[in-house]
């Protein structure tokens, strides 16, 4: 399988203090991985130092076997595409479609392909009706998907969300989710996504996730794996999602762990 | 210090074409001592609410009444500065609203303008910057150098610091991380401790149902519901749709079991009521 991003022996120093100090990962093509920490445990570093927006101290990082130097910072960048927490700091253009083609002016897409990769875009995340609408008059949850129709319009193989749901209402929290579930089956291996999250609702819905704490590696798997480490969870800072809690408080567990549906169909009379 | 509205309505733009009702006849009595979550979907007139209880906007018709303070459409301003005095208020993503040089002076910057002397401020600061769990080798650093959940504690020390007796909060706990969540809970209640009035909305019903001792549901501008958490989350299910609210997890979960085939004594609101009344369920088998 081909490696979407590869990180060899990461070191990274912020204010004279190891953050990350001989980090290693690796992300397989069209994976999606969920990068899970508490507040300040180096999960959004790491995604600014993938992007270069930030310069690693020592170590590689490769993504799609091309190594992360000055010179291919540019090139890197443009097959990674990022959403950021706040809905509000994204914006540059007057209309969701202004919006949406100000990445594509900065690529030099001819102009008479705009229109077809702007509808594309706005299609896929199921905002095609909001085109001319002026962004600041969209819900939290619609700012997302605009902003993530704009990183998806130019192609990118790999996006990258950071947080990009903690600042919306459980509804707009909602539609994103359900959005990244379309754009997997959509793209399938072709996009690889890597969302940066504390909510363990998120992280469920990811192929893998790798849990980080103060810059190290703490647990790296599928989420029925992660979840079955409650105690490991909790001394992270992390919660399980409902369903995992409420597992290790009962007398009589299953055997595996369970996602809410399934332990609703265990402790179901049918099940007995 | 408790707060009334009597009659509220409010507008954006009364008495001109463009009025747009948002808040209609709103007749609550927030109690003294106790902490009250405002609860509702986005668009339902909460943060329009709140933003009565010190001032920022007043009533187009009818009364708020904050302890021995009467806010009407005509009061004039120096009479909203003595309220905003009693009423701290923390906005949504209040670390947006940082901006000194260093922790100390942000926290300072609120007692300062209520006429506090220098080195009284700096005592409040501290106290508050204290109370906030803001640790003392960051006082003197830039705001901007703090993680996002370090800017929200600090943004909230500003609130605190002028030691008001009403505290209100637009949905202190949205983006933090689990920890972070749990030590705003626990603020809450050392505020309540304290003897403040503590007022907060909030999307995340588990949080309304372990801190609050009433709970006010809006809807399309209107109370739809107030009571305590019980009273309110064991409304039946349809009800709960029609306000376009969720349960607390725990009774989700419940619901889902009920229709399931598994039904339970009554509709628990806490994730140990919930595994407490399953291990019995199991227990009786």
């Amino acid at each position: 399988m081909t490696k979407a991003i590869t990180i060899n022996n990461l070191t990274y120093q912020y204010d004279d203090q190891d953050l990350f100090d001989g980090f290693n990962l690796s992300v397989e093509a069209g994976e999606w991985v969920a990068l899970v920490g508490h507040n300040g445990s180096g999960k959004s570093t790491l995604a600014k130092l993938i992007v270069g927006l930030i310069v690693a101290n020592g170590g590689d990082i490769d993504v799609f076997g091309e190594r992360l130097t000055v010179d291919s910072v540019n090139d890197i960048r443009a097959q990674i595409g990022m959403v950021f927490q706040n809905p509000d700091n994204q914006f540059v253009g007057a209309t969701v479609a202004d919006d949406v083609a100000f990445g594509l002016e900065n690529i030099e897409l001819p102009s008479d392909e705009m229109p077809q990769r702007i509808d594309e875009a706005l299609h896929t995340v199921g905002m095609e009706n909001f085109k001319e609408r002026e962004p600041h008059t969209l819900s939290g949850g619609q700012k997302q998907r605009v902003a993530l129709a704009s990183v998806l319009a130019l192609g990118p193989k790999i996006i990258i969300l950071d947080e990009a749901t903690a600042m919306l209402d459980p509804e707009g929290r909602a539609t994103i989710m359900t959005t990244l579930q379309n754009l997997k089956a959509q793209f399938g291996a072709e996009l690889t996504l890597i969302t940066i999250t504390h909510d363990m609702d998120e992280a469920a819905l990811a192929d893998r996730i790798v849990v980080i704490n103060d810059g190290r590696l703490i647990l790296d798997g599928s989420p029925d794996v992660v979840f079955s480490k409650s105690q490991t969870m909790h001394d992270n800072g992390l919660e399980l999602p409902f369903a995992g809690e409420l597992t290790a408080r009962l007398t009589v567990k299953p055997e595996k762990y369970l996602d809410e549906r399934e332990l609703i169909h265990w402790l179901s009379p049918s099940n007995k | 210090m408790a707060i009334t509205f009597e009659q509220v309505n409010f507008s954006y733009g009364a008495g001109t074409t463009l009025a747009n009702p948002i808040l209609h006849d709103i007749n609550i009595t927030i109690a003294d001592h106790q902490v009250t979550a405002i609860i509702g979907q986005t668009g339902s007139g909460k943060s329009t609410l709140i933003q009565h209880l010190n001032g920022l906007l007043k009533p187009t018709t009818g009364q708020v009444i904050v302890d021995d303070l009467i806010v009407t459409n005509t009061t004039k301003e120096k009479q909203l500065t003595k309220l905003r005095a009693k009423v701290g208020m923390v906005f949504q993503f209040p670390e947006n609203q940082l901006f000194a040089n260093t922790v100390l002076e942000d926290v300072m910057y609120g007692p300062l303008n209520f006429g506090y002397k220098t080195d009284e401020a700096k005592q409040s600061a501290q106290s508050a910057l204290k109370m906030v769990n803001v640790a003392e080798n960051l006082w003197q650093k830039s705001p901007f150098e703090l993680s996002g959940g370090q800017m929200r504690r600090v943004a909230m020390a500003g609130a605190l610091a002028s030691n008001p007796d009403i505290v209100v909060m637009d949905e202190p706990a949205a983006g933090l991380d689990p920890k972070g969540q749990a030590e705003l809970l626990a603020l809450v209640s050392n505020l309540k401790e304290a003897g403040k009035l503590v007022v907060f909305i909030s999307h995340q019903m588990d949080h309304v149902v372990s801190v609050a001792d009433q709970v006010i549901v809006m809807q399309d501008g209107h109370v739809a519901a107030q009571g305590t958490p019980a009273d309110v989350f064991n409304r039946d299910i349809d009800w709960f749709k029609s306000v376009n609210l969720d349960l607390p997890r725990a009774g989700q979960f419940a619901e889902q079991l009920r229709a399931n085939g598994v039904s339970l004594s009554r509709r628990p609101l806490t994730l140990a009521e919930l595994a407490t009344m399953i291990n019995e369920e199991y227990e009786h088998e």
